[in-house]
């Protein structure tokens, strides 16, 4: 395919009421079925900047916007977000928010309906993404009366049903336990084998490292590092510069390496680094 | 769920909501027509079955418990005090008289509501709200109006949470929340206060998520509850025109020589209404006791 699934060119944004900008000349693309990653402290512009990617920012959310958003070759700033919705997909932060309806269909169908699917394709596409986040067998019930962690896979659930080539979800796992935080990763590797293009924003470093192809450091608005995950997270030194950590076994093998002055390679997988730190040890 | 709907299988919740909106247009109507309380009378007798029909009989009667207060206050106050009133009917204790005009007036008047009411139950009972929804839709209501009326069972619920969390919050900060009245009126402030940001935080957030569903496209929408009006709604619809005609009918040409207005009518009326309370005092003062006798326990 000649376009990237996302392009960002010379971004710069600020909103109305503060004099600094919160994103400062952004620039990143990534390509189809590629699952990009933004990590960095609170504040730094990762959710704005996640907003940029569907219009949100900034025709729902004011301010001054420079530069140019592309979604699979077309500006953003061209359409309404409520078009853009049908190929850009966003999950928010908080579960409860996001849902609206009375049942889990119905719930789930509403960004089917708004769209126009007729309904026959969307009691199959309903059963699909119920399937997909682990929820088959609550359609009649009120999403009110689920967990945090299943409201999330909801909200997640009702974004995949209306079926967009890309999936942005801000913090999604923010509220969940760890096996919620990991189903929604495993939804994150699914949006692969469907072919699409996936942005999170997550502090999890563990998981981001493992399901992302790459990742974007994001700090006070400037992008620190975009390269591949296993490159940005075993450059530790800078990671530590930004008040961020690595995965706790690259940051073991890190540590290992500078007190016994040793050279290990770092690795961000539990398997890998096991060996290296076998082979290294011999 | 948050609404009165009762998920029954019944030929009343399988009609078109849109045919339940026209019956309930249909019985205001009628009540207005019907401008006499005999009439009223047979009228709201009529509609039961309809009730049993939708198999909500006993929800019913206790929603429409509240109404009956209404009719008892209307009809004993405007019975005795309404000024219209000069025949007298009959005298309780301390020479407060019935009399006839004033009794039919508010017999017409608590019947209709009584009318209203037991056609705005039904409808409610038996009508799913997303079905509601969608039906007004398909009548070319905005699709922002069906949803601020659906979104309100979604709501409510959500703001009776934030609204315990903030008070429980406010309370481990030393909030008097069980001092005297004047404290307690003072004490809204910092409960409210709290309340209405997040509410409209949370509606904020609603709006864009909306706007990521797709909300603001124009273009057809489709839906998943299906609402189609069938032969079922077609008789009905015809039922409801010819008594429509019948009621018009009667008022035109037969009011002259019908008199089923009579005073030992509006006199057993009444005192129904009378008995029905009693009732309904006697139970609530058992409950009460019922309360106090466990409480002591």
């Amino acid at each position: 395919m000649a376009s990237k699934a996302i392009e960002v060119n010379n971004l710069t944004f600020s909103y109305p009421d503060t004099d600094e900008p919160v994103l400062k000349d952004i620039n990143f693309s990534i390509n189809h079925g590629e699952i990009l990653g933004i990590i960095g402290p609170t504040g730094a512009g990762k959710s704005t900047l996640a907003m940029c990617v569907n219009g949100l920012v900034p025709q729902v959310i004011n301010g001054e916007m420079e530069g140019t958003v592309k979604v699979n070759g077309s500006e953003v700033s061209g359409s309404s977000v409520a078009k853009m919705s049908e190929d850009v997909g966003f999950v928010f932060q908080e579960p409860e928010n996001q849902l609206s309806q009375m049942t889990i269909e119905e719930e789930i169908a509403f960004g089917m309906g708004n769209l126009g699917v007729p309904r026959d394709e969307m009691l199959g596409r309903i059963t699909d993404a119920l399937d997909q986040v682990g929820l088959t067998g609550f359609e009649k019930r009120s999403p009110l009366a689920l967990s945090g962690g299943q409201q999330q896979r909801l909200a997640i659930a009702a974004v995949l049903a209306m079926r967009p080539s890309i999936m942005i979800m801000d913090e999604p796992t923010s509220m969940l336990d760890p096996k919620g935080k990991n189903e929604v990763y495993d939804v994150l590797k699914n949006l692969k084998d469907y072919g699409m293009t996936g942005i999170i924003i997550d502090h999890e470093v563990e998981r981001i490292a493992a399901y992302c192809d790459k990742v974007l450091v994001l700090h006070e608005g400037e992008v620190q590092m975009f390269a591949p995950s296993d490159e940005v997270f075993t450059n530790i030194g800078q990671l530590h510069e930004l008040t961020l950590n690595a995965p706790q076994v690259t940051e073991f093998l890190d540590s290992y390496n500078q007190a016994f002055g040793k050279d290990v390679k770092l690795s961000t997988t539990l398997e890998e680094s096991v060996d290296n730190f076998e082979s290294a040890c011999k | 769920m948050n609404s009165l709907y009762m998920p029954k299988d019944s030929l009343i919740h399988s009609l078109d909501p849109r045919t339940k909106m026209l019956f309930v247009v249909f019985v205001v109507a009628s009540s207005f027509i019907l401008n006499d309380p005999a009439l009223q009378l047979v009228f709201l007798v009529a509609l039961f079955p309809l009730v049993v029909m939708a198999k909500v009989v006993k929800p019913y009667l206790i929603s429409i418990q509240f109404l009956l207060l209404f009719a008892v206050l209307i009809m004993t106050v405007h019975g005795i005090y309404n000024p219209i009133g000069v025949t007298p009917v009959f005298e309780i204790f301390g020479g407060l008289t019935f009399k006839y005009e004033s009794m039919v007036y508010a017999s017409v008047m608590s019947f209709r509501i009584l009318v209203i009411g037991t056609a705005a139950v039904l409808f409610v009972m038996t009508t799913h709200p997303s079905d509601m929804a969608s039906a007004l839709v398909k009548w070319k209501v905005p699709h922002s109006f069906a949803f601020i009326l659906l979104s309100t069972f979604q709501i409510i619920p959500i703001i009776a949470r934030e609204a315990k969390i903030v008070m429980e919050a406010q309370q481990a900060r030393c909030l008097d929340v069980k001092g005297s009245l004047i404290q307690r009126v003072k004490n809204l402030v910092p409960m409210f206060a709290p309340l209405f940001i997040i509410t409209f935080m949370k509606v904020h957030q609603l709006s864009y998520v909306l706007e990521c569903r797709a909300f603001s496209r124009k273009g057809e929408k489709t839906s998943l509850r299906e609402t189609k009006i069938g032969s079922l709604d077609y008789t009905f619809l015809l039922g409801m025109l010819g008594v429509l005609a019948f009621e018009i009918y009667l008022k035109l040409f037969m009011m002259g020589s019908l008199h089923l207005t009579t005073d030992a009518l509006l006199t057993y009326s009444l005192f129904g209404t009378w008995i029905v309370f009693g009732f309904m005092i006697i139970k609530f003062v058992v409950k009460q006791f019922q309360g106090k006798i466990g409480g002591a326990n």
